[in-house]
Parts: structure tokens; C-alpha cells; sequence
């Protein structure tokens, strides 16, 4: 299980790089735990049309309670990382998972050391 | 004598020296012509002149033929004789003049008959009519007369469109009057002939390799990886990115990505994919829901809701047992 989940991070790792052209890529995740939270969001995306379709079965008044039951029993069979409520909006630079700004996807720390280098666009320091 | 004097003249200044008197034979005067005659003329009139003075010789005497080659065969007039083969005439003709020139006796001489057999192939050609009649495509043709109160009435409707808002009062007619003369000059007249029909060759795309291999994927990879420069400034990076995909086209296009070529009606109107389902009960009135939703939901394409209703049908056909003991 270590080894396939070596595998696994090891895929991830990806190297985007041509020979040419150097640029900035990102070839690592930041620690485990964000690794894991991109796992999710990827089953999340795979299995999501057949979860509304499902939840959509389960959730009406108009079929019967024998068939929704049965639905039910159905969407607990699908894997555990399926379901979007596991997925945790992480910073992407720190992998934090609290103080983190949507807008930005930066947590509160590293927004604040960009915007006071200005490197982020239209951020100014409020004062009124 | 005339033929002969008339073709004299008409050869360059270097025949002007061999400007014998009427005493010699036409025989001697051609062997004269041709000793005489420089390097520059073209060989047409040398045909020309050649022919008159056969046509010459003939007409007073029976002689031999210039010195290199055998005798020169009586009768027929080159001008009666159309056929493909050369009149043997000509060959001789040809040949005696080839061996007159300083160059090389064989290319000349078949060049010359080269230019015979042209030559009579586009006389045969006219005869029966199969080249182009400059006639009938200039009969078609009217030369267009502008005149200048118009080309000053045209300036001025330019300008005036350009003020003008609603500027679709003045350009129909033009056009209208355009497309009435090409159609005019178009759809009439007869066939000329004149230009060929492309032959579209089929495809050879068939001919090569089905997949490519490995070998040429590698290849091709190392060719990229070499010709691709390094950006020179931004805007050369830029196009990099918008290539590979990082950027945005400009101006942004909304809808990219999303080619929907459905209508309207196929979007709204799922009825009929309905039709897998009961008439009756909840089932019914279940999917009568969804297709209201769906129908509602401009975010999917047709393919996507036809897939979605097919996965409830197959979904409520594993649970048909089920469903008999409800």
C-alpha cells in the first residue's frame, strides 16, 4: 500500500518541463495532505454526475421509499473520497488549511507578504 | 528570280554580299545564300527562304541536291503535302542548312525539324479549327466606359457613406449593378476551350503508415524541442503561451471550447427520449421533472442531458424487479 501510494505521489510529481524554455513548474506538492486533498477533488470530479443522479433519486417525494432506500444504500457503496464535502479549499503555496482566501487561494500569511512586496495586482493597504 | 531576289532581301546583311546577278543558277544562289549567311538568322526565314528557292528551282530545272546530301526528289509543292511525317523535302532542306552552320550538325538539324513538325502541326491544327479563335473570346467581351461624372458621383457616394448612418440606401444598387453585369458576362456566350480541367488527383493519404511509430514520435519530439527558441522578448512569450494554452485568446471568446451546434429545440423539447419509459406512474412523473430541469439548464450540451436520461433508463431498468413487487 506504501508502494502504491508511492506510485501514486511519484505520478503526481509530474514534469511538465520541455528541453527548452525554462520556466517555473511546480513538480512537487507541498506535503502529503494537500496530495491527498488533490486525490479527492479528482474523484470528486469523476464520480459527481452519477452522485447528483443518485442524490436526485433519493432526495423527491414522488418515487417510492423502497427505490429511494435502495439508492441510498447505493451512494454509500461509492468510495469515500467521492463526496465533494471532503475536500478542503487549501492554500496552495503553504498547503494551510485555515485563513485561506478564496479569491487568491493564498492563505493569510502569504498574501499579505505578496501584497506588501507588491506583487499582487490591484492590492493596496487600506487606510481610511 | 523574284522568289529569290525577294528572299534575299529579307535575310540580315550578310546575305546582302551574295547579291549575285540574274546569271547564276538558283542553285548556285541558294549554296551562296547559305555560304553566306551568318549564325543569327532565325532558322524560319531560312524555311522561308529555302522553300522559295526549291519552289524556284523546280520551276525551271531538274538539279541535284547541295553537294553533301543526294539528289532532291521532283514533284508535289511542300504546300499541297499535310501529312505527319516531314515532306523529305524539308528533311533535305533542313539537313543542308544544318551543315552550313558552324555549331553542332545534328542538334541543328533536329532542331529544325523539330520546328517543321511544329510548324505543321499548328497549320493541321487550324484547319480543323481546334485552336483557340481569338475571335470568339473577344466577341464577348464590351469594353467598359466610365464616365467621369459617374467615377465623381462614385467618390462622392464613398464619402457620403462614411457620414452616413444608415448607409445601406446607396451600396445595394451597386452591387445590384455589378452582379447584374458579371452575371451577364457569366451564364452567356459559348465554350472557348481555353482552360483546362484540373485533374484532382485522389488522396495518397492512404499510401503512408496508419500510426505512427515510436521512431517518428521521437523524432518529431527532438525537432520541436530544437526549433523551439527560447522567447526573444514578451510578446513572443506570449504567443508561446497562448499556444500551449496559458492565455487567453484575444478578443475573448466566450464560448470557446463549447461548440454546440444543436438547435434551440433540441435543447428544450427531450420529449422524445422519453419514450423507453412507462407511460404511467411515479417513474413518469419523475422524468417529466428532470426533463423540465434539464430543459431549463442552458450549461449542458444535448449530448450531455441525452446521456443523462439514458443513465436514469438503464438505472430503472437493473431495478424493474424491484419495482414489480412495489
Amino acid at each position: 500500500m506504501a508502494a502504491a501510494a508511492l506510485c501514486w505521489a511519484l505520478r503526481a510529481a509530474r514534469q511538465v518541463l520541455p528541453s527548452s524554455c525554462p520556466r517555473q513548474v511546480r513538480s512537487y506538492y507541498v506535503d502529503w495532505r494537500m496530495l491527498r486533498d488533490v486525490k479527492r477533488r479528482r474523484t470528486a470530479y469523476e464520480y459527481a454526475d452519477e452522485r447528483l443522479r443518485i442524490n436526485a433519486i433519493r432526495k423527491n417525494s414522488i418515487l417510492p421509499k423502497e427505490l429511494q432506500e435502495v439508492a441510498d444504500k447505493e451512494i454509500a457503496a461509492l468510495p469515500r473520497d467521492s463526496c465533494p464535502v471532503r475536500i478542503r479549499n487549501r492554500c496552495i503555496l503553504t498547503s494551510r488549511p485555515r485563513g485561506v482566501k478564496r479569491r487568491w487561494r493564498l492563505s493569510r500569511i502569504v498574501f499579505r507578504h505578496f501584497a506588501d512586496h507588491a506583487q499582487m495586482s490591484g492590492v493596496q493597504r487600506a487606510m481610511w | 528570280k523574284d522568289e529569290s531576289a525577294a528572299s534575299k532581301d529579307s535575310t540580315p546583311e550578310g546575305a546582302a554580299k551574295s547579291q549575285v546577278d540574274g546569271a547564276e543558277t538558283p542553285k548556285q544562289q541558294l549554296l551562296d545564300i547559305i555560304g553566306s549567311m551568318k549564325v543569327e538568322v532565325s532558322y524560319r526565314k531560312k524555311l522561308q527562304q529555302l522553300k522559295a528557292s526549291e519552289n524556284k528551282k523546280q520551276a525551271v530545272n531538274k538539279l541535284e541536291g547541295p553537294d553533301s546530301e543526294g539528289s532532291v526528289p521532283q514533284g508535289i509543292t511542300e504546300d499541297t503535302q499535310r501529312g505527319k511525317p516531314l515532306n523529305p523535302e524539308l528533311v533535305k532542306a533542313a539537313s543542308a542548312v544544318a551543315s552550313s552552320l558552324p555549331h553542332d550538325k545534328k542538334q541543328t538539324e533536329s532542331e529544325l525539324l523539330a520546328q517543321l513538325r511544329r510548324h505543321e502541326e499548328t497549320t493541321d491544327k487550324q484547319k480543323k479549327g481546334g485552336t483557340i479563335n481569338i475571335r470568339n473570346v473577344i466577341s464577348e467581351m464590351t469594353v467598359k466606359r466610365q464616365s467621369p461624372d459617374r467615377w465623381v458621383a462614385r467618390k462622392s457616394g464613398l464619402i457620403s457613406l462614411q457620414l452616413d448612418e444608415d448607409g445601406q440606401r446607396i451600396r445595394p444598387e451597386r452591387s445590384s449593378a455589378h452582379t447584374m453585369d458579371a452575371r451577364r458576362s457569366l451564364k452567356v456566350g459559348k465554350r472557348l476551350n481555353i482552360f483546362t480541367k484540373a485533374s484532382t488527383e485522389p488522396e495518397h493519404a492512404l499510401k503512408t503508415v496508419s500510426s505512427p511509430t515510436i521512431w517518428d514520435l521521437e523524432f518529431a519530439r527532438d525537432v520541436a524541442a530544437v526549433t523551439a527558441q527560447p522567447p526573444r522578448n514578451g510578446f513572443e512569450e506570449m504567443i508561446q503561451w497562448t499556444k500551449e494554452g496559458i492565455l487567453w485568446e484575444f478578443p475573448i471568446d466566450n464560448e470557446v471550447g463549447m461548440e454546440d451546434d444543436a438547435e434551440f429545440h433540441e435543447h428544450i423539447f427531450l420529449e422524445k427520449h422519453l419514450e423507453g419509459f412507462p407511460k404511467e406512474g411515479p417513474i413518469r412523473h419523475f422524468m417529466e421533472l428532470v426533463i423540465c430541469g434539464l430543459s431549463k439548464n442552458p450549461y449542458l450540451s444535448v449530448k450531455q442531458k441525452v446521456e443523462h436520461i439514458e443513465w436514469f433508463q438503464k438505472y430503472f431498468e437493473e431495478k424493474k424487479e424491484l419495482l414489480q413487487e412495489i
